[in-house]
């Protein structure tokens, strides 16, 4: 198996109007640090989900230039807030087309995982429940 | 269902409209630039596009799907799930139509909320009448009371 590793050093808050905008996403935790606060999540606004998940996918394209991605599968178990660093991690399979990824915080905490698998030419495994139960 | 019963809900039968995504290639550079993603190469779209084209595409903005239904999206709703099948690489300067169904409404225990609705819609991606990507992805939300 090896390895592949992607960071962000300062997640930023502005990018987060533009991804809300491309996303028809209106809620107020994304653009509103006191909306975020108020609803719990801290002072600072929540990246939206599909970035985090935007980080693992670049992982992987930096780790295998070129290739397509044949599925994605993940459980975003935490929340990434404006000025977060985070960490991508990536183990790949013996058979080079699987990568197991999670995206980490600085204290270490994971917040997604997901199993992403580039071309191939066959479906994703998956038994009607996916990759991973839910754990939220 | 699972754990508690809701019964004001009737997610899978909820109509949501046709959309439709219009992907740039000055949207891609702009999100690719907001992620540090590489730089595109060719015509061929970030691959979370996928994911962008299905929800932004949606002929009904997800919090208004949630409102619809009764959920409690203004309470600090957030995603917890997704699967994405690509049949093709998204390309820039397409149009994609979007497709969209609710699968599955459940209301499940929650560490954070005690009680939690789990809604879970399914979107096809097509371009020119080929589907480009199926996704499904589940919001969850803090349960009414």
């Amino acid at each position: 198996m090896t390895s592949s590793r992607w960071e962000i050093p300062s997640v930023p808050a502005e990018a987060m109007a533009l991804w809300c905008e491309a996303l028809g996403d209106d809620n107020a935790i994304h653009l509103d640090p006191a909306a975020a606060e108020a609803l719990g999540f801290g002072p600072r606004t929540v990246n939206p989900g599909p970035t985090n998940l935007a980080y693992l996918l670049n992982l992987v394209m930096e780790a295998q230039p070129g290739a397509q991605v044949r599925c994605v599968d993940a459980a975003l178990m935490g929340n990434v807030l404006a000025g977060d660093g985070v960490t991508a991690q990536g183990t790949w399979h013996e058979d080079g087309t699987t990568c197991d990824a999670e995206l980490a915080l600085e204290t270490g905490h994971v917040v997604l995982k997901a199993r992403i698998e580039i071309e191939n030419g066959r479906d994703c495994d998956d038994d009607g429940e996916g990759f991973f139960s839910q754990r939220l | 269902m699972n754990g508690i019963d809701p019964p004001h809900m009737t997610g899978p039968g909820y109509v949501i409209p046709p959309g439709v995504f219009d992907l740039s290639a000055m949207l891609d550079d702009a999100i690719r630039s907001s992620c540090a993603a590489p730089v595109r190469g060719g015509v061929e779209a970030h691959p979370i596009f996928a994911f962008i084209a299905a929800l932004g595409g949606m002929g009904s903005r997800v919090g208004d799907v949630c409102r619809g239904l009764g959920l409690a999206f203004d309470s600090g709703a957030v995603l917890g799930r997704c699967r994405i099948d690509y049949d093709a690489p998204l390309t820039v300067d397409t149009r994609y139509d979007v497709v969209t169904s609710v699968v599955a409404l459940e209301r499940k225990s929650s560490r954070r909320f005690g009680a939690a609705d789990h809604l879970t819609l399914g979107m096809t991606v097509s371009a020119d009448g080929n589907r480009r990507a199926r996704v499904r992805l589940t919001t969850i939300m803090p349960a009414f009371t």
